[in-house]
């Protein structure tokens, strides 16, 4: 199932599916590109930033930036 | 008098990289960001002394933000400068990114796996040789806090040159 990144749940897993062309440079530095195994860890309240592991290491994102990446989590 | 720019992710250690190399006692506190200005400072080498840049940290050479806006000045106005790439062994893909870029715009790099004992810890696998052997620049492990590997980052200077990415690029296929 796809979903944005920003709407998975705690402790849900997804792969990469798109990002916005615009954004995609932009997150590649911080090694989340598409194809890549996710994991939500934290999720900020007051739509604060969230919190995904990648390669085993934490990386924060604004949710605005989460709302444009698509993820297809893993059942 | 040669300049060396210390460059990496926010959050590695080059600020703590700076003070050994250079004696000075810059502030290190365990966020990232802690460094948004730069520092300059200098270190004796073997034959000749060099100019230490601690540079801030930054994700890629597109900056966002302030920070970032001032790494890459910095770099773009330093050409003929060899750069310290620092990386984070335990989250190393991140750096590799970073240090890519750099060796794309041509610059002369050495590479620091920084808090080695950290991805010793998470048990993290870096093959080193196969590193030094697709990339052709000297790659050294180092724990910046209690000096490891810093010898070795000093003698590594002289050996660092600039490499073309389509040569690494050809190397990768190979081993693949």
């Amino acid at each position: 199932m796809e979903k944005k990144l920003s709407e998975m749940n705690y402790e849900e897993e997804g792969r990469v599916g798109s990002i916005k062309q615009d954004l995609k440079n932009k997150v590649a530095g911080m090694g989340i590109r598409v194809g890549k195994n996710l994991k939500m860890i934290t999720k900020h309240p007051l739509r604060g930033p969230i919190v995904v592991e990648v390669d085993g290491a934490h990386t924060s994102l604004a949710l605005s930036i989460a709302d444009r990446i698509i993820v297809e989590v893993k059942k | 008098m040669k300049k060396i720019l210390l460059m990496g992710n926010p959050n590695v250690g080059k600020s703590v990289f700076f003070n050994r190399l250079t004696g000075a006692n810059v502030i290190e506190s365990n966020y990232p960001g802690t460094t948004v200005d730069y520092t300059k400072g200098y270190m004796k080498g073997d034959s000749e002394d060099f100019e230490i840049i601690d540079v801030p940290g930054t994700f890629s050479l597109e900056a966002k933000d302030k920070a970032e806006e001032v790494a890459v000045k910095m770099l773009e106005e330093e050409k003929g400068a060899l750069v310290i790439c620092v990386i984070d062994a335990s989250k190393i893909e991140r750096g590799l990114y970073l240090c890519l870029e750099i060796i794309e715009r041509g610059y002369s790099v050495v590479m620091a796996l920084n808090m080695w004992d950290v991805a010793e810890d998470k048990n993290v696998q870096i093959d080193i040789e196969k590193l030094k052997n697709i990339l052709n620049i000297p790659v050294v492990p180092t724990v910046a806090i209690s000096g490891k590997g810093f010898k070795e980052v000093v003698l590594s200077i002289k050996k660092a040159a600039s490499v073309g990415v389509k040569e690494i690029m050809e190397r990768v296929g190979e081993t693949k």
